[in-house]
């Protein structure tokens, strides 16, 4: 079992935050989320399939995957590539598609592949407010919207 | 949850007389009169931010004619927050298969010569 840990979910940050040790070096991890032939064997929950994976993996490239669940619902989600440096880290945009394949809210995930001997350290996180384009104008109403939020949360 | 929804909730509480009529909602239903006590504001003033928070279905008010007094109705709140959650489980279990994947792929490459 690989060391896992997470934070930031609960306490209604505006992002989400997982570390995990995997037991492969980064060259290996980094494959496995950039070539479409591995991402699409693991992308989803427990017990989806991915049926359709197109990853143009470059700084504009766009992404787009579809996953199956295993009653037979289709999930599509899409996205663009911000940042690459092989095989260190990847910054790109998420949506999950609404009807007729446009994308809903942007979000922005961030994954870091860190070196540890032969295993590698992967934080993840997933802005779910802090989009590339609307990061500056959202960024405190949103932030304090969920600090609220919690409180009310936490009264009721 | 829709996303739409979470934006229309998320806007609703983007403002901070908003969240102040909220606050004061959480300790018990109140009429549009006792909600602008606090604010240096019209009642329509008042009134107007009481309808995008009905819109978003935060807060539901009563039919009783001139008072109809607010209360707040939780639950898109709560969406709101599980919506964090339910990424997490996303991920985690993707990161479980991703794990999983990557032993496979190793045995697979000690067995046939370490692929590049």
């Amino acid at each position: 079992m690989a060391a896992r840990s997470s934070a930031g979910s609960k306490s209604a940050s505006r992002t989400l935050v997982i570390t995990r040790v995997l037991d492969a070096p980064p060259s290996l991890v980094f494959k496995a989320w950039t070539d479409p032939k591995h991402a699409a064997r693991w992308w989803g929950p427990k017990g989806f399939t991915t049926t359709y994976c197109k990853l143009d993996v470059r700084p504009g490239g766009k992404w787009r995957i579809c996953m199956r669940s295993p009653q037979g619902k289709d999930y599509w989600a899409q996205g663009v590539y911000r940042e690459i440096v092989e095989p260190e880290r990847l910054i790109f945009t998420w949506a999950w598609e609404k009807p007729k394949g446009r994308p809903g809210r942007e979000t922005l995930v961030r994954v870091n592949f860190a070196e540890l001997g032969e295993k590698t350290k992967l934080t993840f996180r997933h802005g779910v407010f802090e989009t590339v384009k609307d990061r500056n104008s959202h960024r405190s109403g949103w932030s304090q919207s969920l600090d609220r939020l919690a409180e009310y949360i936490a009264k009721g | 949850m829709s996303p739409d929804r979470l934006n229309v909730t998320f806007a609703a509480l983007a403002d901070p007389t908003r969240r102040a009529i909220l606050a004061r909602l959480a300790s018990g239903k109140a009429s549009v009169t006792e909600l602008a006590e606090p604010f240096e504001m019209s009642l329509p003033a008042v009134s107007k931010h009481l309808k995008v928070l009905e819109r978003a279905g935060l807060i539901a008010r009563g039919r009783e004619a001139q008072r109809r007094p607010s209360r707040l109705d939780a639950a898109p709140l709560k969406d709101a927050a599980d919506w964090l959650e339910d990424y997490r489980r996303f991920w985690e279990e993707s990161f479980d298969r991703l794990n999983d994947y990557l032993r496979e792929l190793q045995m697979k490459g000690k067995r046939h010569g370490r692929k590049k």
